[in-house]
């Protein structure tokens, strides 16, 4: 399969944990279920953000010995998009702070009616 | 100048340096903090204050630099500026009411607040998509931990509810923004609204991604169930922040990214927000409890931002001004209701009647629920009306149909909120303490509410015209509450005469006549006044206010002054009307009346609007587009203040319920408000080039049922005021009969009535009133033969009955003799003859009301009772005096004002020669009518004196002769149902057909938001699946087809 | 069973979008737009062999700060969120001891990984890596201190001491970049230096430094956090 680059597979795999973690946030009665539903689909975010940065054949954004350093405008030719893998690092630490802070949430949850079911906090509706 | 940057390096440093410094005590965090977000409202308010008043241009700051794209660049531009602006005001005054509770935390809940403030702000001002999403986060993950700071399972279940929601939103965020980088190479949001992102299926996709992630975060209905949990459950203080600023911030951004789109979502959005502006108002109005009213009135906040939003090709230039209008005002005044709420502390909305006891709260209240709905002087108003009018002036009708339903709706659970703060049963044992810190910045926005309204209006081409001068002097009333009512009453009336007397030489005709029954009637109704005692307090400033807003209405030149002074009068009245002892369902039945009419009022106008090159109310005689609904939306916003048959029911319990001499007011005068703008409407139907006959005829029909049903109604009233009032509504049905049928003697006959009706009716109603402050019951069964202990009463209702019924030789009889001319000359029979058998069951209530009140035998519980008071007798005298001459000379009057209506209706058909009036059918004279008619009665009286010279008096107890059974008099006594017989004849045109059809459309409006809410199970889980699913629906409905 | 069958059609329509994403997707073959210019213009004008610390920290620095900040808010609302009341603070609660294997590798591995995090984040702007991996690689260490410890206390001075400072130097270094060079978090105010030596690419090496420090602090933080709350009734 020719046209299946890595690219595309990893893009492939980004869609398909980011629809994993879409049915567990959903369809999971468990808060912690729901809260690990929540970081696949992080993980799927971000591995989509990388592959977008993805260039076939090229090495990672650091000039070193890998980086053929003939002259400048060879780094253009030579490395992938350092941009993306700038702003899955971002996401990475958002979706960290996020996880801790739900998981603060759970820990409360739990202590107040000693159960994780989700459908057992609704004391605010209508 | 200060750079933006500082905004958030202080915030930062100082939140950093708190973990330290923390040490040194909590009280130490908070008062940096404090310092912080007023050293960032100072930057921003620089800004503000450099770009509306100095010549500052946008200004962009650079990070790391390097020139946008390469690096993460902010702009500082005008609406940055005011955005930001109103962010840090609302974050400092939050800070201040929160202060304590943060404190209670720990230093932390300084540090998260002061980030949270810095986050919006970034939110505002950067131009780079992803470090917008980054700030989002933020400022998402702040409040989630804010709405701790509410102890209880309430507030964890809603934080988790809303970082779960905004998780998701935010993911899909990310998604469309590294997509859109994808196609475009730039993160930077002015590139991508320069590139060509939409043309390609995935970039298309992207922008949808972003945009519908922007949506969501305007909370829009049904996909917002987290949003209302947040406003409900976490701590008042912090949702007003959360109302307020991060509001202002979503829409902020949404503005921007609305913008990578082009103009291609304008459309979306603009009914993505009116489902949500109607839907959030419409379950507002099955609400009960105080909180959750507020998170759906925000919510619909939100829509409405976003129905501006997505409307601003209607707009154009106006956008940011209707914008900042609606922003400010609902800023201001949501977030001092929310930190209200946090004072007050009364769950359900009927316990808000505890605020009462503190009457500076209702004060506070009553000022936010008036500008949330948009009344002047508060900026909302003039916002409404620019909205309103480019929207007309642009063809989008629907669209104004849309606002004023929203609005109507909004109106609705305020005004009954209000109601029940004013007067429902207060018997609850809680109460609420008030607290420096936390009342402090409730009076800072209220003062900046008006200060703002006030500004806002001179800032304004139109609005800079208006006169403020009558709203000061309510003011002035308003400081003086504490003073007797002996003081302030003097001081009114001689405000109201210095005022007349200046404002007199300036007017003329059909403007002079108005002016008089609103002032002088105003000042005589006033002097009524001094028989209460004690302070009356709040009662000067609102009769002031309607005054003003009548004086208003008189002087108004523009459309815009004219609607002005319709809603002061209207929010005056409201106040009066309310004060009654049983007033609280009657006084909302009035305001949503009146509210539902200024609508009608607006939205005609806005027609009227189109086309014209002056904003002048003569554009009202030169209606150039759909002239009969702009005509027929005029008249129909009139007609709910004259309360013409089918919109009248608030009438009766308004009048009948209030005061006695505010029943006068509201009835003999403010009725005539609705006359004028009747009057004013059909001035500029003669004038028109269309023909509107139909319009006419059907209101000539509307009058003549009116004059049918209120008549008929009156006959069955057990209630002396009720009765009045129903009287009140067939009168004005005279009037609205007589001006349809346009001609110079209808009109001549609707002048005759306007004159006749203001004055009978404030005698009626003084002396009825008077006469019920004496016995302490309307019911008039339960009173008879008054003549003995208040003679000058009596001969003040015969005389008032007198002209009422139109027998001669009162000025009635001019009425009727005109009214007979001008129909037969119109040839609407039909309809005249309904109005003549109405003129005759019009006895049957005035036969009752001199009977069962003053004849009959004296109660045995008034055999004391004094003559009613001096200070009623007084005006009560002065208007027969007016009547008598009125009487006896109408040609005084009538004359000129024939001329006058021979501006507009040429026909000539009444010729004046000293005191005879000569019309095609005949002649008359008053003066010699009252001669003739005094000359029969003299004989008649002799004759009858002479030949019953055998006659004695019937004593109480001569139960054969007064058909009385002394011991339970109420259930035999004749007045008691006193037309029983005439009912059997006449029920089917009594049952209460109106009030049947209010009823069910109420009823409707509560099932339709009692099914609706359901969906808001208070299940996170299905709060997330609602997003998504509105996500796929919008997906399917926006680009589906496209791609 | 209406639930299921709208989580369904949501997925479904998942599926159904991210196709057309996936449809549309052409693979990269040049750097294009900001891209480009970081490869071509990245070295000489920020100085630092990684290309992605040199957008992490100077080109998108604000970013970053705010990335930090998310830290520091998490843990500051955890702070209060999870803080125990007087009575709770004061209890003892003795955890079985854990495994020898856990105690003994620990004593070993700590300062190797708390060395190998400062060479993780001091080396930023040379190799893969960064403040952000380095301060996530000290936390590892604090967790697994408190695993194989947890009755012990962590000191909570220290770890809120290095926070706040470090957070500040942040803040000052971005004004710094201000005062004396392009813009907030300009890192040129400090000379480039060599291309690849250590102390090179201005003050990218400091504040990923100080970036570092506070990442594993504010982690630390959290992790002690968690641990406290057992402690709560």
């Amino acid at each position: 399969m020719e046209y299946l680059n890595l690219g595309k597979i990893s893009l492939l795999i980004g869609f398909i944990l980011i629809i994993i973690g879409f049915w567990g946030i959903l369809s999971q009665k468990n808060i912690i279920k729901i809260i690990v539903s929540f970081t696949i689909l992080d993980t799927g975010i971000n591995i989509l953000i990388v592959s977008l940065g993805y260039i076939k054949g090229r090495t990672a954004p650091i000039i070193d010995a890998s980086v053929p350093q003939l002259a400048d405008h060879n780094v253009l030719n030579s490395i992938v998009d350092p941009v993306p893998q700038a702003l899955v690092l971002t996401a990475i630490v958002i979706g960290f702070g996020v996880t801790a802070l739900l998981l603060a949430y759970a820990m409360k949850l739990f202590k107040a009616k000693r159960t994780l079911e989700i459908n057992q906090f609704n004391d605010l509706k209508w | 100048m200060v750079s933006p940057i500082y905004i958030v390096a202080a915030a930062l440093g100082v939140g950093f340096a708190i973990g330290v410094l923390g040490k040194l005590g909590k009280n130490f965090s908070g008062i940096l903090t404090l310092l912080t977000l007023g050293f960032m409202t100072y930057v921003s308010s620089e800004w503000l204050y450099a770009f509306y008043f100095g010549d500052q241009v946008s200004t962009y700051v650079f990070t790391a630099g390097y020139k946008p794209p390469i690096s993460i660049n902010l702009l500082m531009g005008p609406q940055e500026a005011f955005m930001s602006t109103l962010i840090n005001v609302i974050g400092l005054l939050g800070g201040i009411y929160l202060f304590f509770n943060f404190g209670r935390k720990g230093r932390n809940a300084f540090v998260v607040y002061l980030v949270f403030i810095m986050s919006l702000n970034v939110v505002i001002m950067t131009r780079d998509l992803f470090n917008l999403f980054v700030f989002l986060e933020i400022s998402s993950i702040a409040t989630a931990g804010l709405i701790l700071i509410e102890k209880g399972n309430r507030a964890v279940g809603a934080g988790f509810k809303y970082i779960i929601a905004t998780s998701i939103i935010s993911s899909i965020l990310l998604i469309g923004t590294i997509f859109a980088y994808f196609y475009t190479g730039s993160l930077n949001i002015d590139d991508l609204v320069k590139s060509d992102l939409t043309t390609t299926t995935g970039g298309l996709i992207a922008v949808f991604l972003i945009l519908i992630a922007a949506i969501l975060e305007m909370k829009p209905f049904p996909a917002n169930g987290w949003g209302l949990d947040v406003y409900e459950g976490s701590h008042q203080g912090f949702s007003a922040v959360v109302s307020a600023a991060t509001a202002t911030a979503s829409y902020f951004m949404l503005y921007k990214l609305l913008d990578i789109a082009g103009n291609s979502w304008d459309h979306y959005i603009a009914v993505i927000g009116a489902v949500t502006f109607i839907g959030a108002n419409l379950l507002g109005v099955k609400q009960k409890f105080a909180r959750r009213l507020l998170a759906y009135s925000s919510i619909g906040q939100l829509g409405l931002l976003m129905l501006i939003l997505g409307l601003r090709t209607y707009l154009g230039d106006n956008l940011n001004y209707v914008v900042f209008g609606i922003l400010l005002t609902n800023l201001l005044a949501k977030t001092g209701f929310f930190w209200l709420v946090g004072i007050v502390k009364a769950k359900t909305l009927k316990e808000w009647a505890i605020i009462r006891r503190k009457p500076f709260f209702l004060f506070l209240m009553g000022t936010f629920v008036f500008a949330l709905i948009g009344f002047p002087p508060f900026p909302s108003f003039f916002a409404k009306w620019t909205f309103v009018m480019d929207l007309a002036a642009n063809g989008g009708f629907v669209w104004i149909a849309v606002i004023l339903t929203g609005s109507f709706l909004e109106a609705i659970y305020y005004f009954r909120w209000f109601g029940y703060a004013v007067k429902a049963d207060d018997n609850y044992n809680f109460s609420f303490n008030v607290r420096w810190h936390k009342i402090t910045p409730i009076i800072l926005l209220t003062a900046l509410l008006y200060i703002i309204g006030y500004l806002t209006a001179q800032h304004t081409e139109l609005g800079r015209m208006i006169n403020f001068i009558p709203l000061f002097f309510v003011l002035i009333l308003f400081a003086l509450d504490f003073l007797p009512v002996f003081i302030k009453n003097t001081i009114a009336i001689i405000g109201m005469g210095i005022y007349f007397y200046f404002i007199y030489p300036s007017l003329s005709d059909l403007k002079l006549l108005f002016e008089v029954i609103f002032m002088i009637g105003g000042i005589l109704t006033l002097i009524a006044g001094y028989a209460y005692k004690g302070k009356r307090s709040g009662f000067y400033p609102v009769a002031i206010l309607m005054y003003a807003g009548l004086t208003g209405l008189i002087e108004a030149n523009t459309t815009l002054q004219f609607f002005f002074g319709w809603e002061l009068m209207t929010a005056g009245s409201y106040f009066l009307i309310i004060r009654g002892k049983r007033s609280m369902p009657h006084a909302l039945s009035y305001m949503l009346f009146s509210v539902a009419g200024a609508y009608a009022i607006l939205a005609g106008i806005s027609i009227a609007n189109i086309g014209q090159l002056t904003t002048s109310l003569s554009i009202f005689n030169n209606i150039q587009y759909f002239p009969q609904w702009a005509y027929g939306l005029l008249l129909f916003g009139f007609l709910t203040k004259t309360a013409s048959v089918g919109i009248h029911i608030w009438l009766p319990g308004a009048h009948g319920e209030a005061e006695s001499d505010v029943s006068p007011m509201v009835s003999a005068i403010l009725l005539k408000a609705g006359v004028y703008g009747v009057i004013l409407a059909l001035i500029g139907m003669s004038k028109s080039q269309y023909d509107l006959s139909s319009l006419t005829y059907i209101l000539g029909w509307v009058g003549a049922l009116t004059v049918l049903f209120g008549n008929i109604s009156a006959v069955f009233q057990e209630d002396a005021k009720r009765l009045l009032a129903y009287s009140s509504i067939g009168q004005l049905g005279y009037i609205v009969f007589a001006f349809a049928i346009m001609t110079q003697l209808g009109w001549l006959t609707g002048f005759t009535y306007v004159i006749n009706h203001f004055m009978y009716k404030a005698v009626l109603f003084l002396t009825i009133g008077a006469v019920v402050l004496r016995v302490g019951t309307h019911n008039m069964y339960e009173m008879g033969g008054l003549i003995k202990r208040m003679p000058l009463a009596f001969v003040a209702v015969l005389i008032g009955i007198t002209s009422l019924s139109g027998v001669p030789p009162l000025s009635g009889f001019t009425g009727k003799w005109l009214f007979y001319n001008a129909v037969i000359e119109k040839g609407w029979y039909f309809q005249g003859v309904i109005v003549f058998l109405s003129g005759g069951v019009a006895f049957l209530y005035l036969f009752r009301l001199i009977q069962t009140i003053f004849l009959g035998q004296l109660k045995d519980n008034h055999r004391n009772v004094k003559e009613i008071s001096i200070w009623f007798l007084i005006p009560i005298y002065t208007l027969l005096a007016g009547l008598m001459v009125f009487s006896a000379r109408p040609q005084w009057v009538l004359q000129p004002l024939g001329d006058m209506i021979a501006n507009y209706m040429p026909q000539n058909s009444i010729r004046w020669d000293g005191a005879y009036a000569y019309t095609a059918i005949g002649h008359w004279t008053g003066s010699g009518v009252m001669m003739t008619i005094g000359s029969v009665f003299l004989i008649v009286f002799l004759i009858l004196k002479l030949s019953t010279r055998k006659a004695h008096k019937i004593k109480q107890f001569d139960i054969v002769y007064s058909g009385e059974r002394p011991d339970r008099p109420d259930t035999t006594h004749v007045a008691y149902n006193m037309y029983a017989g005439f009912y059997k004849a006449v029920w089917p045109l009594t049952v209460p057909l109106a009030e049947r059809f209010w009823n069910w459309m109420t009823e409707l409006v509560h099932e339709a938001a009692g099914f609706t809410r359901r969906i808001y199970s208070g299940n996170g889980q299905a709060y997330m699946l609602h997003i998504v699913l509105y996500i796929i629906v919008l997906f399917f409905i926006t680009i589906g087809s496209s791609i | 069973m209406i639930r299921n069958f709208l989580i369904g059609l949501v997925l479904a329509s998942f599926v159904y979008i991210f196709y057309n994403l996936y449809v549309s997707y052409e693979p990269k073959t040049e750097l294009t737009g900001i891209a480009a210019h970081y490869a071509e213009q990245g070295a000489k004008e920020v100085g630092a062999a990684n290309l992605v610390t040199a957008v992490v920290v100077t080109y998108r620095g604000f970013d970053t700060m705010g990335e930090v900040t998310i830290l520091f808010l998490t843990a500051s609302i955890i702070g209060f969120f999870l803080k125990l009341n007087k009575k709770d603070e004061k209890k003892v609660i003795i955890h079985k001891g854990t495994s020898e294997l856990l105690v003994t590798s620990a004593q070993l591995l700590v300062p190797i990984i708390f060395l190998f995090g400062v060479y993780v984040f001091i080396n930023g702007h040379l190799t893969p890596g960064g403040g952000f991996q380095g301060g996530a690689i000290i936390a590892s260490g604090i967790a697994l201190l408190i695993m194989a410890n947890p009755n012990k206390e962590i000191n909570h001075h220290a770890i809120l001491w290095i926070e706040s400072i470090s957070g500040i130097m942040f803040v000052i270094i971005g004004l710094l970049g201000i005062a004396l060079a392009g813009g907030f978090l300009d890192n040129r105010f400090i000379s480039l230096g060599t291309f690849g030596d250590l102390f090179s690419a201005g003050a990218i090496p400091l504040i990923y430094s100080f970036i570092g420090l506070k990442v594993g602090a504010e982690i630390s933080n959290i992790l002690n956090k968690y641990q406290k709350s057992q402690k709560e009734s």
